[in-house]
């Protein structure tokens, strides 16, 4: 079985109880939250059939841990942390990741100085606003899913669920520290990623970067 | 004058942005912004992109079927 490690799990069953008697409990109080979790996963896998068996199993799951849920009125950060688990044990590292490259780097790299250098608009009198305009949402999308799962999960999170630092180094089970460089490193790779995008498409001719 | 230094500065801004920041790192980035331009115009663009991204995140309709299947596969969970 593969719970978040903040998870507490009790044992699965009550002296003299059946695991199955929490069973209409859960349902209760978890289905209500379904939609909220599939348009989650749904971002997070960027997929309907992912999506769907992603919510399925971790459905499966937190049946399986709710007699350790000591907060059942969270039961929905707590379905999104197992939710979130699952993607990072299932998805890791996946094919269509870009790769990081050199780190001192990404953390220099700028967006806004780029476009400001390039200045593909000259007749823009809102340059930034102008470029991102110009980009269509399955761009943008493609961009978000190429971010390997370490960055893309966390970012996801912290825009979808609005979790906090702490909130997220608990679901995610690494230090705060390690968040706040992961979101600051997935907002940069994201951003070269919309860079590289904007060469392709013609939008800019820059060629040495 | 602020301590910081531009390059300094713009490390700190998705914290500053996420609210994740306190105390003394938040009074010397404010420092810092009180006093530069061209770093308020940087961090306006990281405040408006995330906006943007939020904007395009997929959504889906939950599928019809989803909820019954869900509810039929923890039915047959064994005790």
């Amino acid at each position: 079985m593969n719970t978040p490690d903040a998870v507490p799990l009790a044992a699965p069953t009550e002296p003299g109880g059946r695991a199955h008697d929490n069973r209409p409990r859960f349902e209760a109080l978890a289905l209500p939250h379904l939609t909220h979790l599939y348009k989650l996963a749904v971002r997070l896998t960027g997929a309907a059939p992912d999506a769907e068996d992603l919510v399925h199993e971790t459905y499966m799951k937190g049946l399986a841990a709710f007699p350790g849920l000591r907060e059942p009125e969270r039961i929905r950060p707590w379905m999104s942390r197992i939710l979130a688990r699952l993607v990072l044990d299932r998805y890791r590292s996946g094919p269509r990741e870009v790769a990081v490259g050199d780190l001192a780097e990404l953390d220099r790299f700028s967006l806004y100085d780029l476009v400001w250098d390039e200045d593909p608009l000259p007749y823009s009198d809102d340059l930034h606003h102008d470029f991102l305009a110009q980009f269509p949402d399955d761009e943008v999308r493609r961009a978000l899913l190429a971010l390997p799962e370490t960055y893309r999960v966390p970012l996801l999170l912290l825009y979808v669920e609005d979790l906090s630092y702490r909130e997220l180094a608990e679901t995610l089970g690494c230090p705060m520290g390690t968040i706040m460089s992961r979101l600051h490193r997935g907002r940069k790779i994201l951003e070269r990623e919309l860079w590289a995008c904007a060469k392709r498409r013609g939008l800019v001719r820059s060629d040495d970067r | 004058m602020s301590a910081l230094s531009c390059a300094q500065a713009m490390q700190q801004f998705f914290a500053y942005l996420d609210r994740a920041l306190a105390g003394e790192a938040l009074e010397d980035l404010e420092t810092h912004l009180d006093a530069c331009l061209a770093c308020c115009e940087k961090l306006a663009f990281s405040r408006r992109l995330d906006g943007f991204v939020k904007a395009k995140l997929p959504d889906s309709p939950l599928p019809a079927d989803l909820e019954g299947r869900i509810r039929d596969a923890l039915a047959r969970v064994e005790p």
